[in-house]
């Protein structure tokens, strides 16, 4: 058998990297990605931004930068030559002399998002085995890594489970692989550098904390920085090679300042009131932890060592410290969202307010009650509402703006292992088409379809230690595979998933601001439902009937626009909602059984209008919520818009319980009232 | 094999902005991609596959799986199961080169990640036992057009990889085992009816381009498209034979383009412009203006001068921003990017005058 692979045939494909100093403005990033190459032990930074901001550019050009390292002839996994505790058994079995040892920039090795476990920690060598018969490990991303820099672009949207592999190795700088047959370890010690645009989504804090540093990017304002900026960038792409040059030796000054940084770096020293400062700089932050305080100490200390001096001063530690704190700290820090109302100070926010509607719209639901509210102190609303006429005229409907926006709580559709079809962000799901992250194999050489969708990867590895015996066997020289090699690929993805609003449009939410406060909420969700890919649909009620707004959709815009002109005002038909609920749900898990819908029901739960005359409208919401709560497939939740203060009726929540399902406040909703701050970024 | 008939690129009436557009992204593939918004029916994919035809012949090596010029090479040659021609070359021997024409490869929103990147070659391997790869669809498309339909329903990391690529002009393969490089520069024009949602804002920022279509308002175009149509379905050879002039003089405006973009100037006033205009309209981040400014450019060379003057920027601002304005949340994407710069030029006159009124 002849290997494919004839190194001498190589014909390379040159693709210059855009210089590091030629990136125009953006201090703060490139400040914090030179610490993190001057020391890696600052811990990564993770670089948050709007897009098209060369977050990217320059993490990558970085790579350009790094100092050499001392490695060993022939071995993969970048094994420190001073460290014979980690030598893998390659660097074991050479001779230990230093003639092995050569010396290599660190490396920034880019993981894909399309990456998979075996790409991430390493698998077994497909050729070698096959070649060899014997197992063979081929090196992984994180193997790569090792003593250099990963980088990972818009890490939000990277798979949960990779991001638990990489949190593992990073934090105890150790790769396990127990996989495949193969058992071994080898060390993996690096710094991760990330970005992500806030707009897609937020990061688990676990991960969040991981990063030393973190730094916002932003898009210049001066004219004249833009000009230079596409000046360049045209340059760039017009001649990189030229470009490059015109560079060099900006790139060698930067390239020998970090190589020195490195060298000064052990013998820098903090005198220990600055330690305690740190510590007191931390606290005044209420910081989470102690990472903060490790971390400021390193990078003021890296900071120091690039300015050529072997003492940190006080000067040192607060350039370094914002960029430290800024992700950890619980209050001071602006969080990302909800922008609070007096954000002057030009902080970037994922999600702006949506401007207030002045024109058509009555800003403050208690200046003008529309004429259908009834007083919050009645007692017997139904009542009461019937005898005062809720034929209100047209003209009582309100408008009203969207109240407060802000990141909703997790709210996920009941859980299963089934497998299902389709795409998006809300539950991960085992998938059944073909498509999703193939995320292992596993043995189904007796099942049915067994050859559907055949894992050949995994399959060969399971045929490949019995090639030899096999060979002999049958007498050919061709690769053997049995049926019981076959392995099945098991895919996962995240999916969306189907939600439902129910919206209270009655008069009485038009009371005391109510409306624009559920109508800031629905927005919220609905900005969640976008990021996780759901599908939508919503229905109004008021005054007789419950309509079908917005018919089953995936997009978010027409909701978003429908929910700024929807009317409040009339009478609240709460029954002829859960039955139109239940109308629009029927047809939805008829098509697919194994959707599993979210049912967001917005209302203060003041039913008044029955369906049948003869019935008092809040028992017969109730006996219908019931009834149609008992499809253990809806999940219900139910937010309820009453006012804590005053008098409270608690009719959503006994709603909510008729239906088996949950029962929220708005504020319940915010993500913040759970997970503290942080959770936010 | 008999040629299929293609509806002449010349023909298509009205959609000028799309045609444009389409054209602009062909002769500078770094523009890295056009998004056409629209309804279903509206020429979208005739004029892709129009202008495919008449294009000038490319010259690509004999049997290369990847399409790659005669004077082109890279990781992926080592690794190729056509060992010939890298024989040939590593001989010092000029590889044989066939010529074709341009390719519109079609990528169908079922597509899986594998078939679009490429992944091991299973034949191969199973009877072998070697790891060869496989070209997926963004190898096909090298030097041609890249036509995704309903670009908003794909999957988002096949998107990702889509628009890398666009912008690299590199396909990276790390999956399953293989680690691969080939180059991969193609035109990418995408189609989504907005309707259906919306692509996310990094993916939406990262195609160069940006036009909606939609269908003709105008009665006496419609009746024009309907009998063009009909006269070519009847007539096919005889329809494209007459309209062949016009076909043969786009052709060259379009290699003439090309040819002339390199030596396009822009004086620096203009550069101010541009980053004055993406300032107003308010776009995040710096892609639109470098995109802005390579549209301009391309726009003068289509229009057949050497400077970007003025109305080209104007023009190129219609292209390269309205996806790329800020929005509200889960606001549509505007209309015509010139009114909001006109809103926003005023709001800022105002707050001037209001300024030197208290003053």
């Amino acid at each position: 058998m002849s290997s494919p692979c004839t190194v001498t045939g190589r014909i390379p494909l040159q693709r210059p990297l855009y210089p590091f100093s030629a990136i125009v403005g953006q201090e703060r990033m490139k400040l914090a990605l030179l610490l993190n190459a001057a020391a890696p032990a600052v811990g990564g930074v993770l670089i948050r931004g709007e897009k098209g901001t060369a977050k990217s550019t320059t993490a990558r050009a970085l790579a350009q930068l790094l100092p050499e390292i001392a490695v060993r002839k022939g071995c993969t996994f970048a094994c420190d030559p001073a460290r014979p505790a980690e030598w893998c058994a390659a660097c074991r079995d050479t001779n230990r002399d230093d003639s092995s040892i050569v010396y290599r920039r660190a490396r920034l090795v880019t993981l894909p998002l399309n990456a998979t476990e075996d790409m991430l920690a390493g698998g077994l060598d497909f050729s070698a085995t096959m070649a060899n018969g014997t197992r063979a490990f081929q090196a992984g991303v994180l193997a790569k890594a090792h003593r250099g820099i990963l980088y990972i672009d818009e890490v939000n949207l990277l798979d949960d489970h990779l991001v638990d592999l990489i949190l593992d190795v990073a934090e105890s700088g150790v790769n396990v692989v127990e996989r495949e047959g193969l058992s071994l370890r080898h060390a993996a010690r690096f710094a991760i550098v990330a970005s992500m645009n806030p707009e897609e989504g937020s990061l688990r804090p676990q991960l969040l904390d991981r990063f030393g540093l973190c730094v916002e990017v932003t898009s210049e304002a001066d004219p004249a920085e833009r000009v230079q900026l596409i000046e360049r960038r045209e340059a760039f792409e017009a001649d990189p090679i030229a470009f490059c040059r015109t560079f060099a030796d900006e790139e060698a000054a930067l390239s020998a300042r970090v190589a020195r940084a490195r060298e000064i770096l052990p013998t820098v020293t903090l005198a220990s009131q600055l330690r305690k400062y740190i510590s007191e700089l931390a606290m005044s932050r209420n910081v989470a932890g102690h990472r903060a305080d490790l971390v400021i100490e390193r990078a003021s200390s890296a900071y120091a060592a690039l300015e050529g001096r072997d003492t940190v001063n006080v000067k040192d530690i607060m350039e370094v410290a914002e960029m430290a704190l800024r992700h950890r700290s619980r209050e001071a820090v602006p969080p990302p969202s909800p922008p609070p109302p007096d954000d002057d100070n030009g902080e970037e926010s994922p999600y702006r307010t949506p401007p207030q509607e002045p024109t058509r719209t009555r800003e403050d639901g208690e200046a003008s009650p529309p004429p259908a509210a009834f007083p919050s102190g009645s007692q017997d609303l139904s009542n009461q509402q019937e005898r005062q006429g809720g034929f209100g005229p047209a003209a009582a409907d309100a408008l009203f703006s969207i109240g407060e926006v802000f990141r909703v709580r997790r709210l996920q559709p009941v859980e299963d292992r089934l497998a299902r079809r389709g795409s998006g962000r809300r539950i991960r799901t085992r998938t059944a088409d073909k498509q999703g992250r193939y995320v292992r194999s596993r043995d189904n050489s007796g099942g049915q379809d067994a050859a559907r969708d055949i894992a050949i990867d995994a399959t060969l590895r399971a045929a490949a230690p019995y090639q030899i015996s096999r060979r002999v066997a049958t007498g050919r020289d061709t690769v053997v595979i049995r049926r019981q090699d076959w392995r099945e690929k098991v895919r996962e993805k995240r999916i969306g998933s189907f939600i439902l609003f129910v919206v209270d449009g009655s008069g009485s939410m038009g009371a005391r601001g109510r409306m624009a406060a559920s109508k800031g909420a629905i927005m919220s969700l609905l900005l969640d439902a976008y990021q996780k890919r759901d599908r939508l649909a919503m229905i109004v009620f008021r005054r007789r009937e419950a309509g079908l707004l917005l018919p089953p959709t995936s997009s978010v815009e027409v909701a978003g626009k429908l929910l700024r002109e929807m009317p409040v005002g009339g009478r609240t038909p709460l029954s002829a909602a859960l039955v139109k609920a239940h109308g629009t749900l029927e047809p939805q898990l008829l098509k697919d059984p194994n959707l599993r819908p979210l049912v967001i029901f917005i209302t203060d739960g003041k039913a008044n209008v029955p369906l049948d005359e003869r019935n008092r409208p809040m028992e017969e919401a109730l006996r219908l919520a019931g009834h149609i709560g008992i499809d253990s497939r809806v999940r219900w939740i139910v937010v309820d818009t009453e006012e804590r203060t005053g008098v409270c009726f608690g009719l959503a929540r006994r709603i909510a319980a008729a239906l088996g399902g949950e029962y929220y406040s708005i504020d319940d909703l915010k993500a913040s009232h759970l997970v503290g701050v942080i959770k936010g970024l | 094999m008999k040629q299929r008939n293609v509806y002449p690129f010349a023909a298509i009436a009205g959609q000028e902005r799309m045609k444009t557009g389409i054209m602009l992204t062909v002769i500078n593939p770094s523009l890295s991609g056009i998004l056409i918004r629209g309804e279903k029916g509206t020429a979208k994919s005739t004029a892709v596959r129009g202008l495919a035809e008449i294009l000038p012949l490319l010259e690509v090596i004999r049997d290369c799986p990847f399409h790659l010029a005669p004077d082109e090479g890279g990781d992926c040659c080592t690794e190729c199961r056509n060992g010939s021609c890298r024989d040939r070359r590593l001989n010092g021997k000029p590889a044989e080169t066939v010529k074709r024409k341009i390719a519109v490869v079609e990528l169908p929103v079922g597509a899986t990640e594998d078939r679009v990147v490429g992944t091991l070659d299973l034949e191969q391997a199973l009877q072998q036992g070697v790891k060869y790869f496989e070209p997926g669809l963004l190898a096909a498309a090298h030097r041609g057009i890249l036509y995704v339909d309903e670009v908003n329903l794909l999957d988002d990391h096949v998107v990702d990889v889509l628009l890398d690529s666009a912008a690299m002009g590199v396909n990276t393969v790390e999956r399953e085992g293989i680690s691969y490089t080939h180059p991969a520069r193609f035109t990418l024009v995408g189609t989504m009816n907005p309707e259906e949602g919306e692509l996310r804002p990094q993916l939406l920022d990262r195609f160069g381009l940006c036009v909606n279509v939609e269908g003709s308002r105008d009665t006496a175009e419609r009746v024009e498209i309907m009998e063009r149509r009909a006269t070519f379905e009847e007539q096919p050879e005889v329809f494209a034979a007459k309209w062949e002039e016009t076909s043969r003089e786009l052709a060259a405006s379009v290699v003439a383009a090309r040819d002339r973009y390199i030596s396009v100037r822009v004086e620096k006033q203009h550069l101010f412009d541009i980053a004055s205009y993406c300032i107003d309209v308010g776009v995040d981040g710096h892609r639109g203006d470098i995109i802005m400014l390579k549209t301009a450019k391309t726009l003068a060379a289509l229009h057949g001068h050497t400077t970007v003057t003025s109305n080209d920027i104007e023009e190129a601002a219609q292209y390269a921003l309205p996806h790329r304005v800020r929005r509200q949340p889960l606001q549509d994407i505007i209309q015509d990017v010139s009114q909001v710069r006109r809103a926003a030029r005023k709001n800022i006159e105002g707050e001037k005058n209001a300024a030197g009124k208290l003053l």
